[in-house]
């Protein structure tokens, strides 16, 4: 590259003009220099260098050729002339500069002027010159010189402008290929950006910079139902939401005036009269100085993801609501019986005290009686109280020694009500004399519960037929405890067994799903196992194993 | 203690409730009976005084409002006081409808308890005395023989006595004996009383009672 950069130089300074096209490309074009490859290079070198001593060889021959023709004719012509004709030798001197460049034409004059003294200047066939001829002699070598100057010179600037010409040439052609190209590309880009702007999900428009919309791609005109003529100018605000209309058209136009981009979410309508949530933002396209040329807007379908959101936000306030409520609505009856049991009869053994102590006389001995039972009931009525809230309260698993029947029992107790209101006849079947679990009271109740009120709800969904619901507790293993709660309710459908134990899989209208999946969690934490299969006669047995001390 | 002149019968599951209501009407001189279940109550032999049942809608078994039901099909009818320690609109409508006196919420006031227990009681004892005037009503109208029964039936339709006579083709006389003889065997001292003894046995006028 280098190599041929200096070579040009060179060569353009200092071999004569005919060897000067020896390498036009490289000349013309520093670009095209740069498309050719090394060994292209260094062979063009080569070749220029032999052209160069070719021509020289050449040159020299046709400048001796040339003036050894002008002085065969002169010596013929001599004889018709009383005048040396020496016309003949400035003809071949401009001939051989015009030709061979400067040096064949100094050359030429060198020969002219040799051939002339020896020959046509008196004394003839001598070098010597006579006095009186001087100055006819030194007039025709400065001739012979000008001539040879002014040609060689003429010849040179004619090559230069040639050369630039050439040059230029082959910069607006390469120039032109490149503007091909380019608007090919640009072609192409344009189509490859077209088709992605209706390939985008995303619906776009773009706007005048006083607002006035200009463009929408298919898939916005899709959707709001309308031709491009019916979206021109202002009439984006139409398909906003009624709601949101006033803040669209509030934003859009301090956008405009601002100049900041515009963002928001807003309900846009669609074909069928039906609004979906959209992201629409537009930014600005500035020009140098900082003015707004035009607007480009996108609008973002979101509504699949805003009702997401939205269902999100319900469902966790749902669940947090319902998982209160839903625990407590299942034992509020239990918790109002348990405590207002011991609450009546302390009231009335209070009241039948009284009326033993009013008698006359006082029975005293009755009414200690009555004071006994209810010192009995009030505490029983604290009993009730502390329960349930430890029931309720969030404590780390207390791990003890528990007997299961009695936590059996202590969580059908608090379902008494349900049994009784659901007409739901329970049968208990517990084992004695069961070796004891290490466990949790309250989490193993909370499985109980779970369990059972998941029973009676599959009995208050069932029709016809007795509801039988039925616990029992036996060694299953040496080493562990099995509970079964069996209901002839409706039972587990076989497209919904495997589900039952997912977090928030539920068939009830008013459930949150979390019942078995925390049982399970629990019984898990306790080295157990819970699991459901049907009931052969119709409805379910749900059993848990849990981990018993060795006998 | 003389004989009970009224009992009250408590079935409730929790020992302490109905232990408390026992003291309670034993201290104002009241006798009561106390049952853990309805079962145990159908077994028991109840004596024949104005009496009432004070029950708790939760029952171990069976359900308070469907014992309600039961008993009314076995004709026993005993007036009854609901108790319960959470009871809603439909449970208190229920009970109501199916003709029971008060439906008490847990805890109760004493005052509430006894008025409903003595309304309880007086139906009881208006029913009873009801009855036992029907029986006797009855048992007198069997005395009568059947040419008795028939001019009676045809007295209190308002047919004078030569009616009679003519529709059971009998002289007016005879007519005159055996109505002589059916208003002396039914104890009646007027007409008008006779019509409301005849009226009381076809079991028309029950609503009067009440």
């Amino acid at each position: 590259m280098r190599a041929c950069d200096t070579s040009a130089r060179e060569m353009a300074t200092t071999v004569s003009p005919s060897t000067e096209q020896a390498c036009p490309t490289e000349l013309a074009s520093p670009r095209a220099r740069g498309t050719a490859d090394d060994s292209g290079h260094f062979s063009n070198v080569r070749r220029a260098a032999e052209s160069r001593s070719l021509s020289a060889i050449r040159k020299y021959t046709l400048t001796v050729l040339l003036v050894g023709s002008a002085l065969g004719v002169t010596a013929l012509l001599q004889r018709e002339f009383p005048y040396p004709f020496l016309f003949l030798f400035f003809a071949a001197v401009m001939t051989s500069a015009w030709f061979g460049g400067r040096t064949a034409g100094l050359l030429a004059v060198l020969l002219s002027t040799l051939a002339v003294d020896y020959f046509f200047v008196p004394p003839f066939y001598s070098f010597r010159i006579s006095a009186t001829e001087v100055t006819y002699f030194v007039a025709f070598v400065v001739c012979a010189v000008v001539a040879s100057w002014v040609s060689s010179s003429k010849r040179k600037s004619e090559e230069a402008l040639k050369q630039i010409r050439n040059q230029l040439e082959l910069r607006v052609a390469e120039r032109t290929a490149e503007l091909q190209i380019s608007n090919a590309e640009l072609r192409q880009s344009e189509h490859q950006l077209r088709l992605l702007t209706e390939v985008m999900p995303q619906q776009i428009w773009s706007a005048r910079a006083d607002g006035s919309v200009d463009y929408c791609n298919q898939r916005l005109l899709q959707y709001v139902a309308r031709t491009m003529d019916q979206m021109r100018g202002n009439r984006l605000l139409e398909t906003v939401h009624p709601e949101g209309r006033k803040s669209f058209g509030q934003a859009w136009q301090s956008a405009l005036s601002s100049g900041m981009p515009l963002e928001g979410e807003w309900r846009v309508r669609g074909a069928g009269g039906h609004y979906r949530w959209f992201f629409i933002r537009a930014v600005p396209l500035r020009d140098a100085r900082g003015t707004t040329l035009r607007w480009y807007g996108t609008n973002t379908d979101i509504d699949d993801h805003k009702n997401a959101e939205q269902a999100l936000a319900r469902t966790q306030s749902e669940l947090a609501h319902l998982s209160r409520v839903l625990t407590m609505g299942e034992l509020a009856a239990s918790i109002a019986h348990e405590v207002n049991q011991p609450l009546t009869a302390l009231v009335t053994y209070g009241d039948a005290c009284m009326e033993w102590l009013s008698s006359d006389p006082p029975n005293v001995e009755q009414a200690k009686h009555a004071v006994g039972r209810i010192i009995k009931d009030g505490s029983r009525a604290g009993a009730v109280l502390h329960r349930i809230r430890a029931m309720f309260k969030k404590e780390t698993p207390a791990r003890e020694w528990l007997d299961i029947n009695e936590v059996i029992r202590e969580s059908v107790a608090f379902l008494r009500d349900d049994f009784a209101a659901h007409d739901v006849s329970l049968r208990t079947d517990l084992a004695p004399s069961l070796p004891k679990v290490k466990g949790d009271r309250i989490q193993l109740q909370q499985v109980v519960l779970n369990l059972v009120i998941n029973s009676i709800d599959a009995l208050k969904k069932a029709t016809g037929g007795a509801k039988d619901l039925a616990i029992s507790s036996r060694e299953e293993t040496e080493t562990a405890l099995i509970v079964r709660i069996e209901d002839s309710g409706v039972g587990l459908g076989p497209d919904i067994a495997g589900d039952i134990f997912k977090p928030f899989f539920t068939t009830k209208p008013q459930g949150i799903g979390m019942g078995l999946s925390i049982s399970r969690s629990i019984v898990e934490s306790h080295h157990g196992r819970l699991w459901a299969t049907p009931r052969p006669r119709g409805g379910a047995i749900f059993q848990f194993t849990i981990p018993s001390a060795q006998a | 203690m003389t004989a009970p002149n009224s009992m009250v019968f408590i079935i409730d599951d929790d020992a302490s409730v109905r232990d408390a209501i026992h003291t309670l009407l034993s201290s104002i001189g009241l006798y009561s009976e106390v049952f853990e279940s309805a079962e145990e109550f159908l077994h028991t032999e109840r004596p024949s005084v104005p009496s009432c049942l004070v029950l708790d809608i939760r029952l171990p078994g069976v359900n308070g409002l469907d014992f309600q039901d039961e008993l009314e099909q076995a004709g026993i009818r005993i007036p009854i006081v609901f108790m319960t320690a959470h009871g809603d609109i439909p449970m208190a409508l229920r009970a109501m409808k199916g003709g029971a006196v008060e439906f008490l919420t847990k805890p109760f006031q004493k005052q509430q308890l006894m008025a409903a227990i003595h309304q309880a009681l007086d139906r009881d004892r208006v029913m009873r005395e009801r009855e036992q005037e029907l029986s006797s009503l009855r048992s007198r109208y069997e005395t009568l023989t059947r040419r008795e029964r028939e001019v009676l039936n045809l007295v209190v339709n308002g047919l004078l006595n030569k009616q009679i006579a003519a529709q059971l083709g009998v002289s007016e006389v005879t007519v005159k004996a055996h109505r002589g003889q059916a208003m002396q065997r039914m104890r009646a001292a007027s007409l008008a009383e006779l019509v409301r003894m005849t009226e009381k046995l076809k079991g028309l006028p029950q609503r009067h009672i009440y």
